[in-house]
C-alpha cells in the first residue's frame, strides 16, 4: 500500500510537462489562429465574426475534459479495449449511412447525436492506435515470434485495413484512410524486428507513385479522372488555376506574400475571401503569410518537439502496451503534420489533411487531445 | 516463460529503436518541409506576393493630361479641360439621405435617380461624369463621406472651328480620330497613371490599408506651324467666298516656301471640334451617319484630288524652260486652237491670242502655246519631270490620309494625253502636292516636304524633338527659277492674275479655271496660286474656290481672295519679323 502511494506520487513528478505546455502552446495558438483566418469571412457570411472561435473553443473544452480523464485513467485499462475499439469504429461508421448520418458541404462524414455531433473517422484513428497497441502486446505474449506469423499479421494489420476502407467507401475521405493505415504500418514496424519488407514495401509504393506521376505527366488531360487531375494541377497549379489548383495556388500566394518576417498576425489578404475556408486544412498558409518563415519554422519546430517527446516517453514506457499506444499516437501527429505541411505547400498532390490542434474541427480537437491525454499518463510512469 | 521474456526484452530494445527511427524519420521530413517553406517564402516570395497583388488590387486607371497644341504665336489651339467624375462608396456612405440630397440638387439629377444609385448594392458607383471642375470643387468641399470625386481630363479645343480638319479631335479614350491628333498621337498621348485600392475577394475596397498611386505622365505639348492670325485671317476670307460665291467648299493654304511649314490652311466649311459628332449646316436635315461624319471631317486640301488645270502651267514651263524646249523670248502664234493628232484642242480666247512670246503666253495662259511646248519637250522627258517634280508621290506632309496622284502610265501617254498634261488637265493632283511643287520651283529648286509639326515639348524634358523632314535638293536650276519667279510676276503686273497685285509688294502667281470632273456638268474650280515677294519668294498662298455660283474664272474670283489674304497677312509678316 506505502509502496503504491509512492509509486504515485513518484510518477506524477514524471509527467511531461514540456510536452503538456507545447499542446497548450499548439492549441491556444490555434485558437488564436483560427479567429484571425476565419473571423473575416464569418463576419460576412455569419454575421458574428467570433463565429468559428466560439465553436473551436467549446471543442477544446470538451477536449480537456477528455485529456483529464486520459490523465486520470490509468493507461492498463484501455488494454480490455482491443476488439471493443474495432467494433465501436466500424459501427460507428455503418451508423452514417442512416439517417444519423450528416452531410455537409457535400461529404457524408458526420453522425449527429443531437447534444454531440462527430465524425466516425476521428473515433477510429484513436480505435485503430488502442486495438493495435493491445493486440500486438497480447500476441506477444503468445509466444516467440507469433506477430511474425501470417495469422499474427492478419491479426494485426486485418482490422485497420477494413476501417480504412469503410472510411473510403463510406465517406470518401481518402487522407483518413490513409493516416489509419499509415499508423497501422508505423506501429507494425516498430512492433517486429525485420526491415527488409518495409524497406521493400516503402520503395514499392514509391516507385508505384512515380509510375503514375510520370503516367499523368505525359497522358492527355481529358482522358483522366478526378483523382489524377489532383496530380496534374499538383504538377502544374498555375495551369489549373481556376478549377482543381484553386486553392493550392491560393495557399502558395498566401505562402510566398508572407516573406521572412510576414505581414503581421491579422493582415493576411489570402483569408479575405480568397482563400475559402482559410480555418481548416490550409491553414499553415496563412501562418506564413502572416507570420513570415520565422513563425512557419516555429511551428514546424514545435511539432518537432511534441514528436521527439512522445519518442522519449514511449522508449521510457514501462510496459510494451504503453510504449505502443505512444508509437501510435507519435506516428498519428507526425504522419498529419507532414501531410499537412506537405499539402500546404504543393509538395504532394492536394488531399485533405488537418493541422494538429491548429485547424478548425471539433472532433479532431477533443480526440487529438485525449491521445495527449493518453501519452501523458504514460509518461506518469515512465522509468 | 523465460525464453518468452527474454524475448520480450529483445524485441522492447528492437522497438526502441525502431520508435527512434520513425521519429527521426519524421523530423527529417519536417525539416526537408521546412527546408520546402523556406523555399517558397524567399525564394518564391517575389513571384507569389505580386501574383497575389494583382489578385488583391484593383486599378483604377487616371487619365494622363493630352499633350497641348500650340501655334506659333504661342496660341493654345488644343486644350485640355478638367472635369470631375462623381461616384459613390456604398459602404463608406454615414449619411445616405444628406448625400443624395446634396448631389441631386447640385448636379441637376432626380432626386429617384440618385437614390437608387446610392442605395445599389455595389462597392461604388457612379453618379455622372464629364462634371464641370466648379461644380466638382463644390461637392467635394460639402465633405460628404462615400462620395469621391475624381478628376479627369477632357480635350478642350478654344477657337471651335478654327483649323478644325487639320487639328482634328480626339474620341472617349483622349485618342485622336483625326487630323494632327493621330498623326502625334506618340507624342501628345500621355502615360496612364493608376489607382490601385486593396480589395477583398468581392472586390469590396478594404478600409483603412491605403491605396497606391501611380502617377500619371502628361503628354507632350506639339508646337505646330500655324500662325493663329494668319488662320483666322484665312479662314474668314475662305468663309466670305463660301457665302458669296455659295461654292461647294473654299480651301486656302499658306505656306512657307523654303521650308514647307504650313502657317494656314482651312477648307470651309469647317466643323466644331468641340462637337465633332454633330453634322454643320450644310448636312441639315439629315440623319447622323458614319458617312456623313466623314465626309464633314474631309480635309479638301489634302484629301481630295482635282485637275490644277492652268495653274499646272507653272510646271510646263519649268520643264520647258530646264529643258532647253523654249526660252521666254520664242514666238508663237495662237489661232485659238491647236490641232494635235488630228484633233483639235482649243484655247480660252476663241480669238486667239495671235504672235505672242513665251513671257506673254504664261502671261495670257495660251493654251496652244502650252501644248506646243509639251509636244517640245515630248513624252518621255515630260513624264521624267513630272516624276522628278515630285508630282508622282504624296508630299508626305503630317496629316493622315493624304490622297495620291491619279496620273496615265508612262506607256499610254500619247500626244493628245500630253498636250492636255501640258495645261494641266486628265490627270489630278491634291491642292498641296501642287503647292509643294510650285515651292520647289521658284524658291531655287528644293523640293520641301509640307508641315504643320514643328516640335514636341514636355513639360519635364523641355523639347524633345525638333521635327525634321525630308528634302530633294535641285529638281530645278536656280536659272529656271529666275524666270519663273519673272514671267509669274509678269502674270500679276499685267497678264490673267491682275487680281492678285497688292499695293507695295512683289507678287508673283497664276489663276487656273478648271473644270470639275466629269465634264460637261458646268461646274468649275477656280483657284490662284501666289507668292511673294516675287523676286525673293517666301510665302505662298493657294485658294482654291470649288462649284462657285456666277462668275467662276480663277483671275477675277480666286486672286481678289489672296490679294486680300496678303494685303493683310504680308505686312504683318514683315512686323513679326516671319524669316
Amino acid at each position: 500500500m506505502a509502496k503504491k502511494q509512492v509509486q504515485i506520487r513518484h510518477s506524477r513528478h514524471n509527467m511531461d510537462y514540456v510536452l503538456l505546455t507545447v499542446v497548450l502552446f499548439l492549441v491556444v495558438f490555434g485558437l488564436l489562429m483560427i479567429y484571425s483566418t476565419s473571423s473575416y469571412e464569418a463576419g460576412d457570411k455569419m454575421g458574428d465574426s467570433a463565429y468559428y472561435l466560439k465553436k473551436q473553443m467549446q471543442s477544446t473544452i470538451i477536449g480537456f475534459v477528455g485529456l483529464v480523464i486520459m490523465i486520470k485513467l490509468p493507461y492498463k485499462h484501455l488494454q480490455k479495449f482491443d476488439l471493443m475499439a474495432v467494433f465501436v469504429s466500424i459501427v460507428l461508421l455503418f451508423l452514417i449511412l442512416t439517417p444519423l448520418g450528416v452531410t455537409r458541404n457535400g461529404a457524408s462524414r458526420w453522425l449527429d447525436f443531437k447534444i454531440i455531433s462527430f465524425q466516425p473517422a476521428e473515433v477510429a484513428k484513436i480505435g485503430v492506435i488502442v486495438y493495435l497497441a493491445s493486440i500486438i502486446q497480447k500476441l506477444e505474449t503468445l509466444g516467440k515470434n507469433v506477430i511474425r506469423t501470417p495469422k499474427g499479421l492478419a491479426t494485426i494489420m486485418v482490422p485497420p485495413a477494413i476501417i480504412a476502407a469503410l472510411i473510403y467507401i463510406i465517406t470518401k475521405n481518402l487522407s483518413s484512410a490513409i493516416i489509419i493505415m499509415g499508423i497501422a504500418v508505423a506501429m507494425l514496424f516498430v512492433a517486429v524486428p525485420d526491415y527488409k519488407w518495409f524497406v521493400a514495401a516503402g520503395v514499392t509504393v514509391l516507385a508505384a507513385a512515380a509510375a503514375i506521376v510520370f503516367y499523368v505527366a505525359n497522358a492527355d488531360a481529358a482522358s483522366s479522372g478526378f483523382r489524377l487531375a489532383r496530380i496534374r494541377a499538383w504538377l502544374d497549379p498555375e495551369s489549373y488555376s481556376t478549377d482543381e489548383a484553386f486553392q493550392t495556388l491560393q495557399a502558395l500566394y498566401a505562402i510566398g506574400s508572407g516573406g521572412i518576417w510576414g505581414k503581421g498576425l491579422g493582415q493576411s489578404m489570402q483569408k479575405r475571401g480568397f482563400l475559402p475556408e482559410a480555418q481548416n486544412d490550409m491553414i499553415f498558409s496563412i501562418i506564413c503569410e502572416e507570420l513570415g518563415l520565422f513563425g512557419a519554422m516555429t511551428i514546424i519546430l514545435l511539432f518537432v518537439i511534441l514528436i521527439w517527446s512522445c519518442m522519449v516517453i514511449a522508449n521510457k514506457a514501462v510496459d510494451r502496451f504503453g510504449s505502443l499506444l505512444v508509437v501510435g499516437v507519435m506516428s498519428h501527429y507526425a504522419i498529419q503534420v507532414i501531410l499537412n505541411i506537405a499539402v500546404v505547400t504543393n509538395t504532394i498532390p492536394n488531399t485533405g489533411i488537418t493541422l494538429p490542434f491548429i485547424s478548425y474541427g471539433g472532433t479532431a480537437t477533443l480526440f487529438l487531445l485525449a491521445e495527449i491525454g493518453i501519452v501523458l499518463n504514460v509518461s506518469k510512469s515512465c522509468k | 516463460m523465460k525464453t518468452v521474456n527474454s524475448t520480450a526484452r529483445r524485441n522492447m530494445t528492437v522497438q526502441k529503436r525502431k520508435t527512434f527511427i520513425v521519429c527521426v524519420l519524421s523530423v527529417i521530413a519536417l525539416l526537408a518541409l521546412c527546408v520546402r517553406v523556406g523555399y517558397l517564402m524567399i525564394m518564391c516570395s517575389e513571384r507569389y506576393s505580386e501574383q497575389a497583388q494583382q489578385l488583391h488590387e484593383r486599378e483604377r486607371d487616371i487619365k494622363a493630361a493630352r499633350g497641348r497644341i500650340i501655334d506659333s504665336t504661342g496660341a493654345v489651339l488644343a486644350d485640355n479641360k478638367t472635369v470631375c467624375t462623381i461616384s459613390v462608396i456604398r459602404s463608406q456612405i454615414e449619411e445616405p439621405e444628406r448625400v443624395i440630397e446634396a448631389l441631386s440638387s447640385t448636379l441637376g439629377l432626380s432626386e429617384e435617380y440618385v437614390r437608387k444609385q446610392v442605395e445599389k448594392r455595389s462597392s461604388r458607383e457612379r453618379i455622372k461624369s464629364n462634371v464641370d471642375k466648379e461644380t466638382g470643387d463644390v461637392i467635394r468641399n460639402l465633405d460628404l463621406a462615400g462620395v469621391k470625386v475624381d478628376e479627369d481630363y477632357k480635350r478642350y479645343y478654344p477657337y471651335g472651328e478654327l483649323a478644325s480638319k487639320v487639328l482634328g479631335f480626339t474620341g472617349g479614350d483622349n485618342q485622336g480620330i483625326i487630323g494632327l491628333e493621330v498623326s502625334y498621337e506618340e507624342y501628345l498621348t500621355g502615360t496612364k497613371g493608376k489607382i490601385l485600392t486593396l480589395t477583398d475577394a468581392k472586390g469590396i475596397e478594404l478600409d483603412g490599408m491605403g491605396e497606391r498611386r501611380r502617377e500619371p505622365i502628361a503628354g507632350s505639348d506639339l508646337h505646330v506651324s500655324i500662325d493663329i492670325n494668319i488662320q483666322k485671317y484665312a479662314t474668314q476670307l475662305a468663309k466670305q467666298a463660301y457665302e458669296t460665291k455659295q461654292a461647294k467648299s473654299v480651301s486656302i493654304i499658306v505656306m512657307n516656301v523654303n521650308n514647307g511649314e504650313i502657317l494656314a490652311m482651312t477648307n470651309v466649311p469647317e466643323f466644331d471640334l468641340n462637337e465633332p459628332f454633330t453634322l454643320t449646316a450644310q448636312y441639315e436635315g439629315q440623319e447622323v451617319t458614319q458617312d456623313l461624319l466623314n465626309q464633314m471631317w474631309r480635309n479638301g486640301c489634302i484629301n481630295d484630288t482635282y485637275e490644277p488645270g492652268s495653274t499646272f502651267k507653272i510646271i510646263t514651263a519649268a520643264a520647258g524652260l530646264e529643258s532647253g524646249a523654249v526660252t521666254l523670248n520664242d514666238n508663237f502664234s495662237c489661232p485659238g486652237f491647236i490641232v494635235v493628232d488630228d484633233r483639235k484642242i482649243r484655247c480660252h480666247k476663241v480669238a486667239g491670242h495671235g504672235a505672242e512670246d513665251f513671257t506673254h503666253a504664261v502671261m495670257n495662259s495660251c493654251n496652244p502655246v502650252f501644248i506646243t511646248v509639251g509636244l517640245r519637250i515630248g513624252v518621255d522627258r515630260y513624264y521624267d519631270y513630272f516624276t522628278k517634280f515630285g508630282l508622282r508621290q504624296k508630299t508626305g506632309i503630317d496629316l493622315p490620309g493624304e490622297a495620291s496622284t491619279i496620273m496615265h502610265q508612262p506607256d499610254k501617254i500619247g500626244e493628245v494625253e500630253l498636250a492636255t498634261i501640258s495645261f494641266g488637265q486628265s490627270f489630278q493632283i491634291t491642292p498641296l502636292r501642287l503647292m509643294s511643287t510650285v515651292a520647289g520651283l521658284i524658291n531655287g529648286g528644293t523640293l520641301v516636304t509640307p508641315h504643320f509639326g514643328v516640335m514636341a515639348v514636355n513639360e519635364e524634358q523641355g523639347t524633345i524633338e525638333e521635327f525634321t523632314y525630308p528634302v530633294t535638293e535641285g529638281i530645278v536650276s536656280a536659272d529656271t527659277t529666275d524666270k519663273l519667279k519673272y514671267v509669274l510676276e509678269q502674270v500679276v503686273e499685267n497678264g490673267g492674275g491682275k487680281n492678285g497685285y497688292v499695293e507695295g509688294f512683289r507678287v508673283g502667281g497664276k489663276t487656273a479655271t478648271s473644270q470639275t470632273l466629269p465634264r460637261g456638268t458646268g461646274r468649275y474650280i477656280a483657284s490662284f496660286l501666289g507668292f511673294a515677294p516675287a523676286n525673293n519668294p517666301q510665302i505662298m498662298a493657294l485658294a482654291i474656290i470649288d462649284t462657285p455660283q456666277g462668275t467662276y474664272y480663277g483671275g477675277q474670283i480666286a486672286a481678289p481672295v489672296v490679294r486680300q489674304l496678303f494685303e493683310n497677312i504680308l505686312p504683318y509678316l514683315n512686323e513679326i519679323g516671319y524669316q
